[in-house]
């Protein structure tokens, strides 16, 4: 049975209308900021098709009962496992990382669905562990679900493809329950590790934390990304330049001004007030999120909406607050704004598993 | 070891504290915007301004402006502009504070002006551009001086030597007034025209100023990247902005009419206007106002004494005569009253008057201009002789009111909406216009009055376009046209082609006129050229129907009869002639006006009959054969092109 409600399906419209109008935000946002240097606007037509292919996906992943998906998720998971396996022995080098597939034309980030069936996988494990605290072995378990993807994506290199899986751990760790015991020796291990992966990682990785500390003491060199998108941000005051009035985006000052800096370009023409409103957005996007892991049917939905709302919080977070040096400069782009087919999508299927567990959460349905 | 507790209880606790830690998170990112965009928004707005990349402003190519055959009468030629970069400048000047006093010294020297003149130009141009953009300060400069300061460079690397395009009327001040010149844009222009940016060099007056939309084209804009220093390093292609060039005018106005008749004046030292227009459709063939200016002169950017010169002439070059030169019409106008009187029935053309040199009318004497008199005269003989006395009859029987209506159809006393700028519309009186405008406080319009308006003289005033357009009136039979000067427009496509728009030849009002009162009016007129004791016999040419109207007006009243030639200049009387040929089928008005020219007949009439040789014995007339194509014809009614507002 695929559907199991009473009397129709419960869709909660608010909260899927929300997620159109920030995607719709976003493809104005990539107009603005390639319509310049690329007059037949190539880039901003893939995104409307990207937003296109992602809705009727979020529809899919709606209709299919979850408890099927947390069924064949060790399927998808073994398949993922395996495209990142075959990247890593014969994936092709964009900019200098190996984490794209190329087919017929397209090419799409298997990283990405990765991050959808990790968390599927996380939910179905605690879905049925219900103890309150997770003992040495479950954790470890959990880690171990979480940490091959991750390994494997660290190997592309893809570092902040790698750390957006970090808030799937936060999860386990948070809502799985860990004893202090446990928290002692993760910090422990972290305040060993830290130094370590510094040390062993590659020099421009190394780079972009170190610049992050001062980003303008090298305006052109390492810094000049977030130096840029400052300007542009401040320039734009309160009120914005108006829509595609933009200088520093359309320019090129900017760099990746239409997919990791796009929030650049809505800062830089939209001003203090388009700012505020796409926060507000998110907010209130996740908000609901938030309030339908509370009425799931059954510990699996909660595990389910709270890994996927924990990647929406991580990549709005860490991306907006690169924007003005908050935080480093890493790559990772703004759900649903950002141009990009492979997150698109991927976001798009996660607001349809949330609205999923939301339609099903009726017990006797 | 297991632990039971209230699952559901536990999560919830966990998922509000996320939520109220998400709510803060965004909440801080607010605020770290709020610090960017609000409290520092003037520092990082600076900085976007001062940011590598440059824009700098491709000036777009102006259209030209030809006669109406193609022949160039505005092109535009190459020229040096000298231009100071701020941005250049600023790392110097952290390092020499007097910079810019010596950097002015340097191009007063070179450019052999008075420092302050300098000075000047440096804070004009400083305040009406952005930090960013170069802005001029001395323009056609000569090779020795690029050559002088190209030789600097170094030494100065903040002025450039700009190649640009200067405006350029390859015949001087031929057709000037209709042509008019260029200027940079003052407050007022950027105040009504949002496209207009400072520095713009726009249309100021003639078919510049009212075709300056077309003509004006679109300015393109390079991105230059620019190091730390003011360095310019590379462009960045893909912004590039093409200009677009501005369209060509071509005019109405024939190029080898126009020269004759400004020759004419010139020649004779004469002070006047002629317009020649096209009856059938209101093209002006020509239009020369006298004393000319040469629009080169004043096509700059750096012309303030040099319009001192030209507001400031006694023989007030900038005033185009023919449109805004106010005069009174004289004796042609008593072509208007010989069309009111019969074809309002005050007289037929049978009715004889007797001319004794005067005659008594409501209680005052009026003279006619032959002391002799003139004997009996119908509407045909008074209009050869240009007897007074028939005319006072005629008005006196109208009276003022009527004389006003006819006046107001034949043109007179409104603008005729030509395309161009400044037109004035002279004034017709009337019992209602003395009623607003009392002569010490007496509101009253007295019948004697009437008597001077009669034969062109009293109160009313009006130009030699108007007296041209009442001309073609009555040449083609009524049909008032709005005359315009421009003939069509080319636009430059995307594929290098023109798409052509004809201005519209257009018909304002039509007036009723009886046929046999046109009959007899235009033999009349004939008869003035072509009899034997008319007027007008200086404007007869070998072949042709020429028919016509002389006139001569009293500047100053004087009693009695005096020799003009014997007066000083400026109490001469001024001289009309207006005529229109071949009489059987109107081609062509010419109206000829003398300014103290002393006699119509005499100083007027022959530059119409120059300009009727021109035109139909020498064959002058470009593009002639395509206008008496009625198919061409055709085509000039159906223009799509609007005529330009007018001023």
């Amino acid at each position: 049975m695929i559907f199991r409600d009473r009397g129709g399906p419960n869709i909660d419209w608010n909260f899927l209308g929300t997620a159109v109008v920030l995607a719709c935000i976003g493809c104005l946002l990539v107009y603005s900021a390639t319509f310049y240097s690329e007059p037949s606007l190539s880039t901003v037509k893939k995104q409307v098709l990207w937003v296109v292919i992602g809705i009727v996906l979020m529809i899919a992943f709606m209709l299919v009962d979850y408890h099927i998906l947390f069924d064949i998720a060790p399927i998808l998971y073994g398949i993922g496992i395996l495209l990142l396996i075959y990247l890593m022995a014969f994936g092709r080098l964009t900019a200098n990382v190996r984490s794209w597939i190329h087919i017929a034309g397209f090419q799409f980030q298997p990283s990405e669905f990765m991050k959808i069936f990790t968390a599927l996988m996380v939910a179905r494990y605690f879905d049925s562990n219900d103890r309150a605290y997770l003992d040495v072995r479950s954790f470890l378990t959990v880690m171990g679900i979480i940490g091959l993807p991750v390994g494997l994506i660290i190997m592309q290199p893809d570092f902040g493809t790698a750390a957006s899986f970090f808030p799937l751990i936060a999860v386990a760790m948070f809502f799985g329950g860990i004893r202090a015991r446990v928290w002692a020796v993760m910090l422990l291990t972290v305040a060993i590790a830290v130094p370590a992966g510094l040390a062993a990682m590659k020099p421009y990785q190394r780079e972009r934390i170190l610049t992050f500390l001062n980003p303008e003491r090298d305006p052109l060199g390492r810094g000049y990304q977030v130096t840029q998108a400052k300007i542009a941000i401040g320039s734009g005051g309160i009120h914005g330049k108006g829509f595609t009035h933009g200088t520093q985006g359309k320019f090129g000052f900017v760099p990746e001004h239409h997919t990791d800096f796009i929030f650049a370009v809505l800062g830089e023409e939209w001003g203090f007030i388009g700012v505020t409103i796409v926060l507000g957005l998110y907010l209130y996007f996740l908000i609901q999120a938030l309030t339908f892991a509370k009425h799931a049917r059954d510990r699996g939905g909660t595990f389910l909406i709270i890994c996927l709302v924990a990647f929406f919080v991580f990549h709005i977070l860490i991306n907006v607050s690169m924007q003005i040096g908050v935080l480093p400069t890493t790559g990772i782009p703004l759900p649903l704004i950002s141009y990009g087919g492979s997150s698109t999508m991927m976001f798009f299927i996660a607001i349809g598993l949330m609205a999923n567990v939301e339609m099903r959460r009726f017990v006797n349905a | 070891m297991r632990v039971y507790r209230d699952d559901q209880k536990f999560l919830q606790f966990r998922i509000n504290a996320v939520l109220w830690g998400i709510v803060a998170a965004f909440v801080f990112l607010a605020g770290s915007f709020w610090f960017v965009q609000g409290v520092q928004a003037d520092k990082y707005r600076g900085l976007s301004e001062a940011n590598a990349l440059r824009e700098i402003e491709i000036p777009p190519k102006r259209g030209l402006i030809m006669d109406r055959a193609g022949k160039i009468l505005a092109d535009n030629q190459p020229s040096y502009e000298l231009q100071v970069d701020r941005v250049v400048m600023k790392p110097l000047l952290k390092a020499d504070k007097q910079r810019r006093q010596k950097l002015e010294a340097f191009l007063a020297k070179v450019l052999q002006l008075p420092p302050a003149e300098v000075t000047a130009r440096w804070e004009k141009g400083s305040k009406a551009f952005s930090f960013q953009q170069p802005f001029a300060i001395a323009e056609d400069i000569s090779m020795s001086q690029v050559a002088t300061i190209q030789a600097q460079s170094i030494a100065f690397p903040e002025v450039h030597v700009v190649p640009v395009q200067r405006r350029n009327y390859p015949y001087g001040t031929m057709a000037a007034h209709v042509l008019g010149f260029i200027g940079e844009v003052n407050d007022k222009d950027l105040r009504q025209n949002k496209d207009l940016e400072q520095g713009d060099l726009i249309g100021k007056r003639g078919v510049e100023l009212m075709y300056d939309q077309y003509l004006r084209g679109r300015g393109g804009a390079e991105y230059w990247e620019y190091d730390a220093d003011g360095r310019r390093l590379s462009e960045y292609q893909p912004a590039r902005k093409q200009p677009v060039p501005g369209d060509n005018v071509y005019l109405t106005v024939d190029f080898e009419l126009q020269r004759r008749a400004e020759q004419y004046f010139a020649e004779n030292e004469m002070v006047g206007a002629t317009v020649v227009l096209d009856p059938r459709n209101g093209d002006v063939l020509a239009m020369a106002s006298s004393p000319a200016y040469n629009p080169n002169v004043y096509s700059k950017r750096f012309t303030p004494e040099v319009y001192k010169t030209i507001t400031s002439n006694p023989f007030k070059i900038e005033l185009n005569r023919a449109i805004q030169g106010l005069y009174s019409p004289g004796s042609v106008f008593k072509i208007v009253m010989a069309m009111a009187g019969l074809s309002e029935g005050v007289a037929t053309p049978d009715t004889t008057f007797n001319c004794s040199g005067g005659g008594h009318f409501f209680g005052r004497r009026f003279r006619c201009w032959k002391k002799e008199g003139h004997g009996g005269v119908d509407v045909a003989r008074a209009l050869k002789v240009s007897c007074d006395i028939y005319f006072y009859t005629i008005g006196g029987r109208l009276g003022v009111d009527k004389i006003n209506e006819y006046a107001r159809k034949l043109t007179f006393g409104e603008i005729s909406h030509i395309d161009l700028d400044g037109e004035r519309p002279g004034l017709v009186p009337s019992t209602k216009w003395r009623a607003e405008h009392p002569v010490k406080g007496d509101k009253k319009w007295y019948q004697a009055e009437t008597i001077s308006v009669a034969i062109g003289q009293g109160p009313l005033i009006v130009t030699p376009l108007q007296v041209a357009n009442m001309t073609a009136a009555v040449a083609n039979g009524g049909k008032v046209f709005q005359p315009h000067v421009v003939r069509y427009i080319d636009r430059v496509q995307k594929d290098g082609s023109y798409k052509r728009f004809r201005v519209p030849s257009r018909v304002l009002h039509e007036i009723q006129l009886s046929p046999s009162a046109l009959a007899d009016v235009r033999k009349g007129l004939w008869q003035v050229v072509n009899d034997q004791g008319g007027t007008g016999g200086n404007a007869r040419v070998e072949g042709l129907n020429v028919a016509g109207k002389t006139g001569s007006v009293q500047v100053i009243a004087y009693s009695g009869w005096i020799k003009a030639s014997s007066l000083p200049f400026k109490f001469r009387d001024h001289a009309w002639f207006a005529s229109f040929a071949p009489a059987d089928n109107p081609q062509m008005v010419v109206v000829v006006f003398v300014e103290h020219g002393g006699a119509g007949g005499a100083d007027a009439a022959p530059l119409a009959k120059l300009l009727f040789e021109s035109a139909f014995r020498d064959k002058v007339l470009g593009a002639r054969l395509d206008l008496r194509n009625p198919e061409t014809l055709e085509q000039i009614k159906e223009g799509e092109l609007p005529l330009p507002a007018t001023r």
